[in-house]
């Protein structure tokens, strides 16, 4: 199982019932193939930063899921037959590294002693500018 | 030799530029997250570029971080690609 993240526009045009059909429709067939839905975020209707179809506007959803490897594919495929949904995008999400031993602090004298060998050279050629 | 030229290099104008630190690591963040678009759009500059280490002073592993964040950004059109 991994973890994925997508993010699909639905036309604004398209009225609520319907949008939350696809929504519905949508997580089943996560739910539906072996996944688990984990998180479902609407952001509502925001400005694109540029014009897709010459739509200004859209419909963001965000829906966090854990699928096994195969399934993004399916989802990309369904997600662009779709007609209502004008942008998508679905990325994997990293996971953190664990096992991994922090790097050693370094030694607290090294700071000091370059601040010292930097002083006096900053000293002197501040002199002739005034 | 001259006794003017006593010190060394003595800079014409200004202060020494200020080294400049990678704000993401001064700020500990560990991923950079593409729907963060207000901290994205400090990163891009009024035509929409990303802005580059020379100016911003971000390490390399944060600005690789950050110019990935930004393309995901920008295809799903939160932020722009170009403006005029």
């Amino acid at each position: 199982m991994n973890k994925y993240e997508v993010v699909y526009i639905i036309d604004p045009a398209v009225e609520d019932e319907a949008r939350k059909e696809l929504i519905a429709k949508f997580n089943d067939l996560i739910t539906g193939n072996g996944g688990s839905v984990d998180k479902v975020e609407e952001w509502g209707k925001r400005r694109l930063a540029y014009a897709i179809d010459y739509k200004t506007e859209g419909y963001y959803v965000l829906v966090n899921f854990q699928a096994e490897a195969e399934l993004p594919k399916e989802l990309e495929r369904n997600l662009q037959i779709s007609d209502s949904v004008i942008r998508y995008q679905v990325i994997k999400q990293i996971e953190r590294k664990v096992g991994i031993k922090p790097r050693a602090v370094r030694p607290a004298p090294v700071a000091p002693a370059a601040e010292a060998a930097e002083a006096p050279a900053e000293a002197p050629a501040e002199t002739p500018a005034e | 030799m001259s006794e003017d030229r006593g010190e060394k290099r003595p800079r014409p104008r200004g202060k020494r530029p200020r080294r400049k630190v990678c704000d993401f690591c001064v700020s500990k963040i560990e991923y950079i997250d593409y729907k963060d678009v207000n901290r994205l759009r400090r990163s891009i500059n009024e035509r929409g570029k990303i802005l580059p280490r020379r100016m911003t002073g971000n390490c390399a592993k944060h600005q690789r971080q950050l110019s990935e964040a930004i393309k995901r950004a920008r295809a799903i059109a939160l932020l722009p690609y170009t403006v005029e």
